[in-house]
This record gives structure tokens, C-alpha cells and sequence, in this order.
């Protein structure tokens, strides 16, 4: 299990109990009243047919691409690519740095490890991984309103 | 009677040392319990789901008498299944706040890799259930339509959430192992 009081002083730290269970409780509320209202005001798909007419927007972006690749092929075989970039995004931006540290990973010194942890910035940092995600954010957005 | 004792001890010590007694470091946020609701969300999924598996009918004929039945019929059964219905929508917005949230702080990095890996798989999962759910209710009696309806829901109800519980199990081992997060 981690332990979270490695190398902290007593004020970087705050207990579980009870500021996270509370912080939770109160979200899970929150999340338990904005389901019921959903319940409230969404309505049910009236007409019961094979395929729902009514597209909900987390599949939008892919129903929008099946329509516009008529190749079945083609158009399962770029979801199932874009699935594994999705899955393999760490493995596939992760250690370039510590890599460049020291090409060779046995010389690698502890040091170099412990910076290379504590470097890890956030992802606007790094520019190439942060213009990846957002074109891909904005071609998925762009996807959703496309009409065919 | 010592053995009594023993087990109360060690019952002491486990609650202590994970909630009473435990620390975490400070400036989590609200945005770090997204994880927590959806596992919420997913619950309240598998709460009203085995509710509607005691009602729904498998079969290209009785399906949509049978959600007609849960749906007027049955007390309560209308809010349980809007809310199963619903429920995906919160459910993948929560799912896809939280992924946003570890993508742009940079949480999936060494050693977090596995939490990004479990918690995709998890994610299209989650899209292939609410597919394989949504096709369930908007079934179309028609003649081939039996053996579809019958492995849409074996898919629906033991397949996927199979792999997802083997998923989850390693998500949270993980995130046991390597802790949600670092000073970033």
C-alpha cells in the first residue's frame, strides 16, 4: 500500500477521515440529485427500433465517421487503432526524458530517477504531447456536428 | 476468547491504518473525486440493472411487453429504469471529466502507467455496454432476431462486465499500490 507520509512534512498532508470521505459524501449527493433531475427532464426514446434514433452525444463523434467511411473494414479497423493510441497514450509519450538523461538505461543514476519523477509536468508543458491531444480533442468535437 | 481479542485487534489496526488514522496529501479537490463517482455511478448501474434482469425477457416477442410490464406494472420499476437509462449519460461524463483531469495533469505518467491503461480499457467498455443495452431496448421483433437478442444480453449481462470487473480489480489495486497521486 502507499504511504503517502514518505518524505512530507505534517503540512503537505491532511487526514482521510475526515476531509475525504466528507468531500466524497457530499459529491456523491450531488451526483444522486442531478441523476434524479436527469430522470426528470430526459426524455425516453418514444419509438422502439432497431437502431435508437436518438444518438447519445458520447457517440456522436462515431456514429458521424461511420457514415462518412462507407468501408466497413476500414472504418472498424480505424477504431480499433484509435482504441490501442488511446489505451498506449503513456507508453507512448512516457520516458523520452529519461531517455535523454542517459540513452543507456542501465547508467541511469538514481538521481536521474528521483528528478525524473519529481519533474513530471503537467501537460500544456510539453508541447508536442499538448497539441496531439488538443487536435484530437478538437477533430472529435468537430466530428460531433459534422452532417452527412 | 484470545483469538477474539486478536481479531478485534487487528480489525482496530485496519480501520485505523486505512481510514481513521490515514493521511493523504493535501489539495486533492473536488475534481480528484470523479474516479469515486464513477464507481458510484457504475453501482447505481448494477443496482437497478439486476432489478430489470428479474423483469426483462430475452426474447424477440416478450422483450417489449416485458419493459412495458416493469415500466407500468411494477412499483417503482418506470424510475428504476429511467434511471438505468440515464444513468450511462452521468456515468461517461464522469468517467471522461476524470480521464481529462489525469491527461492534462500528467497523473498517468511512470509509475501510473497501468491506472491510463485499466482505466481506458474501462472506458470503452463502458461505451460497448451502453451500446449493447441500448440495443436491447430498442429491439425490433423481427424473424432472425431471437439468437441477436439472446447474445446481445448474455454480452450485456455477464460478458462485458466480467472484463470489466477484472479491470476495476487492477485499477484500484494499482491505484492501492502507486497512490492517486504525487506533488505535480
Amino acid at each position: 500500500m502507499k504511504d503517502y507520509t514518505k518524505g512530507k512534512t505534517p503540512e503537505m498532508l491532511e487526514p482521510f477521515f475526515p476531509n475525504e470521505i466528507f468531500r466524497h459524501i457530499i459529491v456523491s449527493c450531488f451526483l444522486i440529485i442531478v441523476e434524479l433531475i436527469a430522470v426528470i427532464l430526459f426524455p425516453l426514446p418514444v419509438k422502439l427500433i432497431n437502431k435508437p434514433d436518438h444518438i447519445p452525444w458520447f457517440l456522436l463523434p462515431i456514429y458521424n465517421l461511420d457514415k462518412l467511411i462507407q468501408n466497413k473494414t476500414l472504418f472498424i479497423s480505424l477504431l480499433v487503432l484509435c482504441a490501442l493510441l488511446f489505451i498506449s497514450w503513456p507508453l507512448l509519450v512516457n520516458g523520452k526524458k529519461y531517455y535523454l538523461l542517459s540513452p543507456n538505461k542501465e547508467q541511469v543514476s538514481n538521481h536521474n530517477r528521483v528528478m525524473y519523477i519529481k519533474e513530471r509536468p503537467n501537460l500544456w508543458q510539453r508541447p508536442i504531447p499538448f497539441m496531439i491531444v488538443i487536435v484530437v480533442i478538437i477533430s472529435v468535437i468537430t466530428l460531433c456536428f459534422t452532417t452527412t | 476468547m484470545i483469538n477474539d481479542t486478536e481479531n478485534r485487534n487487528f480489525l482496530r489496526e485496519l480501520i485505523e491504518s486505512n481510514v481513521t488514522k490515514k493521511l493523504i496529501p493535501k489539495g486533492l479537490g473536488w475534481f480528484g473525486c470523479m474516479g469515486g463517482l464513477s464507481l458510484l455511478a457504475f453501482m447505481m448501474q448494477l443496482g437497478t440493472g439486476i432489478f430489470l434482469m428479474f423483469y426483462f425477457i430475452p426474447s424477440a416477442r416478450e422483450a417489449l411487453a416485458s419493459i412495458q410490464y416493469m415500466s407500468h406494472s411494477v412499483p417503482y420499476g418506470w424510475l428504476i429504469q429511467r434511471i438505468h437509462a440515464v444513468g450511462p449519460h452521468i456515468m461517461i461524463g464522469m468517467v471522461l471529466s476524470h480521464m481529462l483531469r489525469i491527461l492534462f495533469k500528467g497523473i498517468y505518467k511512470h509509475p501510473r502507467e497501468l491506472h491510463w491503461i485499466s482505466g481506458a480499457c474501462l472506458l470503452i467498455l463502458t461505451l460497448l455496454m451502453y451500446y449493447t443495452g441500448s440495443l436491447l431496448s430498442a429491439h425490433n421483433i423481427s424473424d432472425n432476431s431471437t439468437m441477436n437478442l439472446t447474445f446481445l444480453y448474455a454480452i450485456h449481462l455477464a460478458g462485458i462486465p466480467v472484463v470489466m470487473a477484472l479491470f476495476m480489480g487492477m485499477h484500484f489495486f494499482m491505484v492501492r499500490k502507486t497512490g492517486i497521486c504525487e506533488p505535480l
